[in-house]
Order: C-alpha cells, then sequence, then structure tokens
C-alpha cells in the first residue's frame, strides 16, 4: 500500500473510532458518557494532526507516529465490549499511547531515533508500558459492580495481592517520573544547542512540554501513593486531557515550522534574478532556506579544492548530525557546494528546489570566485617576488661591501704606505696622490651605489635610524616629524624605506623644493608614510618612479597616493599593511 | 700604516677566535678589531675581550659607517668605532687620547 493510501485508511479509521466513541457510549450509557467528548478530541487532534503533517512532509515518520498515536488512544473503547479480552486490551491501549507520545518527544523533528542515547529512551518507555502493564495485571482484581458493563474480571489475574500491586505501581510511578524528566532535559538540552533551523522546530514542543510534564506528574502520582490527590482525581482528568490536546497541536506546529514555503523559493528566484554578487547569492540563499549558518564553496578549473567566495581555500565539512552539504554539479563535474544545517535534510525536496533556483547565479558566483582566486594568486606571487627582490639586494650590498670594497680599502692602505716613503719624489708623490684621489672618489660611489641598492642601517638598525640617515643626506632640507620607534617586519621597512627616499629623490630631481617633510606614522595595524614638500607640483603619477613605487606598495596589500597640483607642491601619501 | 705611524704592531688574527688567544698570550694595548669577522661578530669580540682582566681597549672598524651599527655601539665594550675610510695612525691615536 503506497504511503497515501495508508494515510486516507489512518484517516478513515479514525474518523469512524471517534464516532464510535461517541455514539457507542450515548447509546449504552448516557450518563458515564459526560468526558467521551473531551477523550474523542484528544484522539481526532492526533490523528487530524498527524494527517496533515503526514501529507505536508511524507518524507517525515512524525506524522505516521502521531496518526498511530490517535488510533491507539481510540482502542480504549474496546472496554465498551463489555467482555474481558477487550476490556484488558482497551486498558492497554491507554499505557501504550503514553509510550508512543514519548516516542515522539524524544525523536521529533526527525521522526527516528539517532543516537544510542534517543534509541535507550525510546527503549525505556516501551519497555516500562508493556513491562509494567504486564506486571501489575497479574495481581490486579478490578471490582465488578452489578450492570457495570465495563467493569469486566481479569483475564490474567495470578493472585489477587493489595501490597505487591501498590509496591508495583509505586515502582512504575518511580521509573515513569524518572523517564520523564530525562525525556523533557533531553528535549530542553537539544532545544538550548540547536542551530536556528532546528530551534525553530523544537520551540512549540518546548512551550508544550512543561504543562504536558506537570499533569502526566500530577496523574501518574494520584494513582500512586496510596491515592494522593485522590478527592481531585476526577476534575483534574477533565483538564488535563485539554492539556494532552497540546501535544498533536505542538508538534504539527513544529513540523510546519521547518518546512520552507514556496514564497521562499519565490523570493530567491527574484533576488537572483538580479545577477548579484557571490556573497549576495550566499545571504538570498541562506534567507530562503532560513538558516544564517549556510556556507558556498566553489570549485574552479585551476585548484585542487574549494574556494570559497573570496577565493580563499574552503574545506568541505565532514557530513554529521549538524553539517550536510549538496554538491551541485554540470556535466558531471561538481561547480558548487552548499553546506548548510543538517535539520534542512528533513526537506531535501526545498533545498534541491533552492539549489536548482540558484545554479545560474551560483555558477556566475563561481566565475567571480575563480576570478578572486586568481587575484589571491597574482597578489601572492608579486609579494614573493618583491620579497626576492629584497633578498636579492640585501645579498648585493654585502657582497659589495665584503667583497669589491674590502679590496679597494686595502689597496688604499697599501698606497698611503705608498706615498709615505715616496715624499723624496715629488713627482711620483702627486702621481700617488691622484691615484688616492681617484680611489676615494672611486670607493664614495661605492658606498653610494650600496647604499641605493639596500641600506645596511635598514638591515642593522631599522626604519627609523634608516630614514634620519636618508634625511640628513638629503641635499633639499628636511624635517621628520615621525618615526616608528619599534622595528616591523622587513618588508614593511623595506617598502617604507624605498618610498621615502624615492619620493625624496623625486623631490631632489623634479620638484625644486625649498624644503620637505617626511613622517611614518604606525596607525591600527598599517604604517603610514607621508613625504610632503613645497616645490612646483604636477607630477606624473604614470611616471616611472612612481609606477615602480606603487607595484612595491600594492604588492603588500597597501595603497598609494600623490598629489601633486601644479605649483602647490607635492603631497605623497602611502599606507602598508603591517603584517 | 700603524706601523708608519708610530704603532708597534704585535700580533694579527685571521678571525675573532684567534683574536681571542693571541690577546691573552700577547696582552696589547690596543686592538683593533673589524666587525665582520669570519666566525664571531666583532662586538661580540670585543664583549668577551672586555671580560679579561688586564682587558685591552678595543676600537671597532668596519668598511660600514657607525650609522649603521649606533644602537649596538651605543650599548658595545668597545672604546670607538672607525670606518676603514678613515683609519690611519692619527685617526687611531685621537681616539685612544680620548679615553
Amino acid at each position: 500500500m503506497t504511503s497515501s493510501r495508508l494515510r486516507t485508511a489512518f484517516l478513515a479509521l479514525g474518523l469512524a473510532l471517534g464516532v464510535i466513541g461517541i455514539v457507542v457510549p450515548l447509546l449504552y450509557r448516557p450518563r458515564a458518557a459526560a468526558y467521551i467528548p473531551l477523550d474523542v478530541t484528544l484522539g481526532w487532534s492526533f490523528v487530524f494532526a498527524g494527517w496533515l503533517a503526514w501529507a505536508r512532509r511524507p518524507d517525515n515518520r512524525t506524522g505516521m507516529l502521531m496518526m498511530l498515536t490517535g488510533l491507539v488512544w481510540f482502542g480504549r473503547y474496546l472496554d465498551w465490549w463489555w467482555r474481558p479480552l477487550p476490556n484488558l486490551l482497551g486498558a492497554f491501549a491507554v499505557v501504550l499511547t503514553l509510550a508512543l507520545v514519548a516516542h515522539q518527544f524524544v525523536v521529533f523533528p526527525y521522526g527516528r531515533a539517532r543516537t544510542r542515547l534517543e534509541r535507550f529512551l525510546v527503549g525505556a518507555a516501551y519497555g516500562l508500558a508493556v513491562g509494567g502493564f504486564a506486571l501489575t495485571r497479574l495481581f490486579y482484581e478490578p471490582e465488578i459492580r452489578p450492570g457495570c458493563g465495563t467493569c469486566q474480571p481479569n483475564l490474567v489475574l495470578v493472585d489477587k495481592n493489595q501490597r505487591v500491586l501498590a509496591f508495583l505501581g509505586d515502582t512504575i510511578t518511580v521509573l515513569s517520573l524518572a523517564l520523564a524528566a530525562a525525556i523533557l532535559s533531553r528535549l530542553l538540552w537539544r532545544w538550548w544547542k540547536a542551530t536556528p533551523p532546528a530551534r525553530r522546530a523544537l520551540t512549540p514542543i518546548v512551550c508544550a512540554a512543561p504543562p504536558v510534564a506537570l499533569v502526566v506528574t500530577i496523574n501518574l502520582v494520584q494513582g500512586s501513593f496510596g491515592g494522593l490527590f485522590s478527592p481531585a482525581r476526577y476534575s483534574l482528568m477533565e483538564w488535563s486531557t485539554l492539556v494532552y490536546t497540546l501535544i498533536p497541536l505542538a508538534f504539527l506546529a513544529g513540523l510546519l515550522r521547518t518546512r520552507l514555503h514556496r514564497t521562499a523559493l519565490a523570493e530567491l528566484v527574484v533576488e537572483l534574478s538580479r545577477a548579484p554578487l557571490p556573497d549576495q547569492v550566499r545571504d538570498s540563499l541562506a534567507r530562503a532556506l532560513g538558516d544564517p549558518s549556510l556556507q558556498v564553496g566553489y570549485r574552479t578549473a585551476g585548484l585542487p579544492g574549494w574556494i570559497d567566495a573570496d577565493g580563499r581555500e574552503f574545506a568541505l565539512p565532514v557530513e554529521s548530525e549538524t553539517r550536510a552539504f549538496t554538491v551541485l554539479e554540470q556535466d558531471g563535474d561538481p561547480v558548487a557546494a552548499l553546506v548548510y544545517d543538517a535539520s534542512l535534510l528533513d526537506d531535501a525536496a526545498f533545498v534541491d528546489a533552492a539549489v536548482a533556483a540558484a545554479r545560474l547565479a551560483l555558477e556566475n558566483a563561481r566565475l567571480q570566485a575563480e576570478l578572486r582566486a586568481q587575484l589571491v594568486a597574482v597578489r601572492a606571487s608579486r609579494a614573493r617576488i618583491v620579497a626576492a627582490g629584497d633578498a636579492e639586494r640585501r645579498r648585493l650590498e654585502r657582497d659589495l661591501h665584503d667583497g669589491a670594497q674590502q679590496r679597494l680599502l686595502g689597496m688604499r692602505l697599501a698606497l698611503q704606505l705608498a706615498r709615505g716613503r715616496a715624499k723624496e719624489d715629488e713627482e711620483l708623490a702627486q702621481l700617488l696622490a691622484d691615484v688616492d684621489h681617484e680611489l676615494d672618489g672611486t670607493l664614495d660611489e661605492l658606498r653610494a651605489l650600496a647604499r641605493g641598492i639596500h641600506p645596511a642601517v635598514l638591515t642593522e638598525e631599522g626604519l627609523g635610524p634608516a630614514l634620519e640617515t636618508l634625511c640628513r643626506r638629503s641635499t633639499v632640507p628636511i624635517s621628520l616629524e615621525a618615526l616608528p620607534r619599534a622595528r616591523l617586519p622587513a618588508h614593511v621597512e623595506a617598502a617604507a624605506y624605498f618610498v621615502t627616499s624615492e619620493a625624496l629623490a623625486n623631490v631632489a630631481k623634479h620638484a625644486r623644493a625649498s624644503r620637505a617633510s617626511v613622517a611614518v606614522r604606525e596607525n591600527n595595524g598599517r604604517v603610514v608614510v607621508d613625504v610632503t614638500d613645497d616645490g612646483v607640483g604636477g607630477a606624473d603619477p604614470a611616471g616611472n618612479g612612481l609606477v615602480g613605487l606603487r607595484d612595491r606598495v600594492e604588492s603588500l596589500s597597501g595603497n598609494l597616493l600623490v598629489e601633486s597640483p601644479l605649483g602647490q607642491g607635492t603631497h605623497l601619501h602611502a599606507e602598508l599593511p603591517c603584517a | 700604516l700603524l706601523e708608519a705611524e708610530g704603532f708597534d704592531v704585535v700580533g694579527e688574527a685571521a678571525d675573532g677566535a684567534e683574536a681571542l688567544r693571541q690577546v691573552r698570550a700577547l696582552r696589547p694595548a690596543v686592538v683593533l678589531l673589524d666587525v665582520l669577522l669570519p666566525d664571531l661578530d666583532g662586538f661580540k669580540v670585543a664583549d668577551l675581550l672586555a671580560r679579561e682582566t688586564d682587558e685591552p681597549l678595543v676600537v671597532l672598524t668596519s668598511s660600514r659607517e657607525a650609522g649603521d651599527y649606533r644602537s649596538r655601539l651605543a650599548v658595545s665594550s668597545a672604546h670607538g668605532f672607525l670606518a676603514k675610510p678613515d683609519l690611519s695612525g692619527s685617526a687611531l691615536t685621537e681616539l685612544i687620547e680620548r679615553r
């Protein structure tokens, strides 16, 4: 039988049983039938709510469990048969109903037990119901009043023993209370730890649980411990049935809240039709699926793994109780993956529909993510190239110092010795003096060259002393307004130094300035360089020097700004991330 | 060069370790020490020499400029620094006499 036929059959059976439950007592004992409508209402609310839930969510077993609960509840009317066996079965139906309700509290909204604890709780509920009922019936002898059709002899009575019966009753009550407390705390714990979509489903149940738990406790305790509260028993029974009616309604509400609406899908399609940015695609999908934790990953041709919308590496999670994902494929190749809260799997069809609706936007977003990934890679390689260049400059400077310069200095010492010995020969002395002069010039040029390649003071002493030296050497008077006190990462120091040095070289060469100022400050993890002069302005931002500087600054994800209006001086402003 | 300007050069060393050995053996009054040595750093050697009893006066020298080492020179136990282009007997004498 298909699930929809079974559902219809259950509904018809439930309707019929309810009608019988009203009609039969009315026919036979109109006065005793006073409480019947409430009982029927309870059964029907389970049957109808279950039918609705089952129809809306055929893949979820909650609806079927609810219908079963309603049908079993109607089984209590079997005692109107006025025979011993139906009487026994009717009494058992009431107990079984309680176990079914407990079962649903444990497994909602998934419809099945997913952990060992949940399986244990469900097993304990049925075990307690069946075992407890079977045991008590062995010692229970009902009072048989003349003319009472529902007072039937107990078929399975072994020994009429009030003491054993009272002991069994109290034990079962304590165990049932413990089980109810365990189920309630587990429910509250799940609700507390739940992700937003799962919490949405659980909230109605959590709201209904306290009154239900209270009524269950009172009813359990009443029947036990020497009949505590017994004078109030029947009036309590009356409204406790009403409270139980909350259960199927809460289950239905919770289940329908997890169901995502067609309107959400329609809104998604409209939003995605506006050609959104990759992040907006994610936001739209998160809204439609009601899951703020939704993540989107993309697969690109050039890279082995997944990337996110910003082009950074993205790891797909392991499928678990909390996270699940759907992979979108094109021609058999994965192109995008949606990672979401596992509770959305309850409505997998909707997730598939949303993914299908977003296919084009996701494909578009994937291309953009691919571009960003390439940009990230290019930035990284540019930074590596600049770093390698800096290392090479440091090596060149060291080689010049330790090699050629040392040899020339040695020559100079020897030359000075020779000059000391050639004092008598004037011509030779003059010749040696000329050579010495030339050698001095060569040494100066070599030092300037080495300093220009990579000043030793920058490596040894850091940015502050290096800039002080640089400014001291400048031909234009320079006021140093701020310098960083602490050492910074070598690549940042090098970039800040060369920006300043190139800017000051331009001031000296082109600006015709009478003075300039340099300020290097550390600000919120960024190094900010400002070089200002009072020269003629009109610097060409596309000039070789400035383009080279911009490349260097941007390789560190920094930015460079040059303002140089004609006749109003030049202001160079560079910001470098200090990471 | 130094001998020509009146200095008595008692020993020469090719690296830091040898310099330490020679100083212990020869007990010179002045040690002219290159910053860049094959084994130890000149600053390190100067610190080690400062711990010797009857320690010599250490003058550091380098093909680089004093400014390139300013923070290390400020805390060094060396007596002074002469850049190699400025190195001469008279410059050394002047530095020693400033003691």
